[in-house]
């Protein structure tokens, strides 16, 4: 049996001192599309990035490919899809340099991009539908026309494992469909993903595995229930652990309960 | 030319074309990083340098490049520990700087003239020592610029995706911060301490209002610091102003006649960018679609004036708040 792609054993992280994750228990093996859902806050974007390194873990082991994290050194293995947002400089970049930078880790320093380094970038690129406006600066496409060139660019080293980070959110329609289309492709070729989704919505039928991260804990790990796609489109279920009453209902019923009852008195 | 038997300025004019190459080269990684007044932050700081070369009798320059790069050393580490924001961390190693630099060349017994020669550039009185390590250094700072472009571009734009392709995200900043306090040292002579900035970000705002990719951008602000460079010492030979300063003008000149053109520019690609087309839309209509009622006064193409923008296969023709695709013999509203 090969080594889980992920493993988080008895893994806590602790943000400015304050404890986001605990007793966290993951492991992602080769195949798997999991989607890792809970409300804002719950710690499910601290989760994966404790998965990649980017936040300390301040117990228990973290490996990557059964790697220790400290000394995993093939990511080219691993392609990451941060929340749109976080990057962006104040210079213009074009679709192309910015996907060319997820093959820097097949790269050496020094090292111009080789023949196959260049067709990789082009590739990533027309994964993800967006060759026309290669050298176009990234500022100037839509929203979901950035978010699929930083999926290209987590495209571009060849990766068996992608980590995306909220990918659906603010894309716009024809976006949406196009990276519902290059996540099924990569799917098919046998790729494993790990998405933070705040609700199923285009990729419920890809998904064999949710994790709902609840207050910092995993809450709920195993496939997904039909009350995460429910049919009033809210996608998931803020409180699984807890009796199933429709989420989101607000509290509108009951002055109007409590105003009939006052004309049945009267 | 007559200018060039003379020494000094064939020496001043090669300190113009090294600083004017290696300040933009640093000076668009900064920008980048959203901190294009670091250069400036690090000037001031450099006046502490300076005053403590002044004090102890060394080379200024020496004592310099020391505090310079101390100092940008610690607005990195400042900057990357979040507990304050990028600018707060300038201006307190700003004031720092200046005022240090100042009480110190009191206690040195040096006037204010002294000080006055690293402030704004004294470049007619380099000697062919300081050209030559301005030389060195500038070519050090460009070679790494440009050699590491790759990792330090990524670094900039996205640091987080450049930890998960395995760079380290601080060394590479670190660097930097470094390659900025060795620039500002070096071009402390020809433009002086307190426009070094300008030098460093001028160049990269004016080519990035005409460049879409980051590399055009680097190449194009190097090329055009080494013009004004070497223009502004040629026109401060010929008249008797200050070179420093004349760089400078002449910079923001260039700017001045490239924000318009890039605002020209950008519009139009803005107007001309394809429509986006997701891949399950083959733009099919409904067989009894109802055709465009609108009068057309003339057949839509390439030279009938509307934005021709692409659509997946075909072009839609923009007018009026309208995207009309040419369909059979009519038009279809997309």
């Amino acid at each position: 049996m090969s080594d889980p792609l992920i493993e988080i054993r008895d893994g806590a992280v602790e943000l400015g001192g304050r404890p986001v994750l605990r007793g966290i228990d993951l492991t992602v093996g080769p195949g798997e599309v999991l989607a890792v859902l809970g409300a804002n806050g719950s710690g499910k974007s601290t989760l994966v990035r404790a998965a990649l390194g980017l936040v300390p873990t301040c117990r228990g082991s973290a490996q990557l490919y059964g790697v220790p994290l400290a000394s995993f050194r093939d990511w080219h293995r691993v392609g990451f899809v941060p929340q749109r947002g976080s990057s962006g400089g104040g210079v213009p970049a074009s679709v192309r340099e910015v996907v060319a930078s997820g093959r820097l880790s097949r790269r050496g320093l020094l090292r111009p991009a080789s023949k196959a380094d260049r067709a990789a970038v082009d590739d990533a690129i027309a994964a993800v539908g967006l060759s026309d406006r290669a050298h176009d600066a990234v500022s100037t496409l839509s929203g979901g026309q950035q978010q699929r060139v930083l999926v290209a660019r987590a495209l571009a080293s060849g990766p068996e494992l992608i980590v995306l980070d909220e990918p659906m959110a603010g894309v716009d329609a024809p976006s949406q469909e196009q990276l519902a289309a290059t996540l099924r492709t990569l799917v098919d070729r046998g790729a494993t993903l790990v998405l933070v989704l705040h609700e199923l919505g285009p990729l419920a039928d890809l998904i064999g595995r949710t994790v709902v991260m609840r207050d910092g804990r995993v809450a709920y790990d195993g496939p997904p229930l039909a009350a995460f796609a429910d049919a009033d489109g809210h996608g998931h279920e803020h409180h699984p652990d807890q009796d199933h009453r429709p989420a989101h209902v607000p509290g509108m019923a009951s002055p109007l309960e409590r105003a009939t009852r006052r004309e049945n008195r009267a | 030319m007559s200018l060039l038997h003379y020494d000094f300025v064939v020496r001043a004019l090669l300190g113009a074309l090294f600083t004017g190459l290696a300040a933009p080269a640093v000076g668009t990684y900064l920008v980048q990083r959203r901190l294009a007044l670091m250069g400036d932050g690090i000037g001031h700081i450099s006046v502490t340098g300076v005053a403590l070369g002044l004090l102890t009798g060394t080379s200024p320059t020496f004592t310099a490049v020391v505090v310079a790069v101390l100092g940008a050393v610690l607005i990195e580490v400042i900057r990357s520990s979040g507990r304050t924001s990028g600018d707060v961390a300038l201006a307190l190693l700003f004031y720092g700087g200046i005022a240090g630099g100042v009480l110190i060349t009191g206690l040195a017994n040096q006037s204010a003239a002294t000080l006055n020669t690293y402030l704004f550039g004294s470049i007619t009185t380099v000697s062919a020592q300081d050209v030559t390590v301005t030389a060195v250094l500038a070519l050090v700072v460009v070679a790494i610029a440009v050699g590491l472009a790759p990792q330090l571009f990524s670094v900039a734009q996205d640091p987080d995706f450049a930890r998960v392709t395995g760079l380290n995200v601080r060394v590479y900043n670190v660097l930097v911060s470094v390659l900025a306090a060795v620039t500002v040292t070096v071009a402390m002579r020809t433009v002086g301490l307190l426009l070094v900035s300008a030098l460093m970000v001028v160049p990269v705002a004016t080519s990035q209002q005409v460049a879409r990719g980051f590399r055009a951008t680097l190449w194009a602000s190097m090329a055009l610091g080494t013009v004004v460079s070497v223009g502004g010492v040629t026109v401060s030979a010929y008249v008797d102003v200050a070179p420093g300063a004349t760089i400078v003008l002449l910079a923001l000149a260039v700017f001045a006649l490239a924000y318009p053109t890039g605002t020209l520019l950008r519009e139009r690609r803005r107007r001309e960018a394809p429509f986006d087309a997701g891949p399950g839309d083959d733009f099919a209509l409904e067989p009894a679609h109802t055709e465009v009622p609108e009068d057309h006064t003339h057949q839509h193409g390439d030279d009938c004036g509307h934005p021709a923008v692409p659509h997946g296969d075909h072009v839609d023709y923009v007018h009026d708040g309208h995207r009309h695709a040419v369909h059979g013999g009519h038009y279809d509203e997309h």
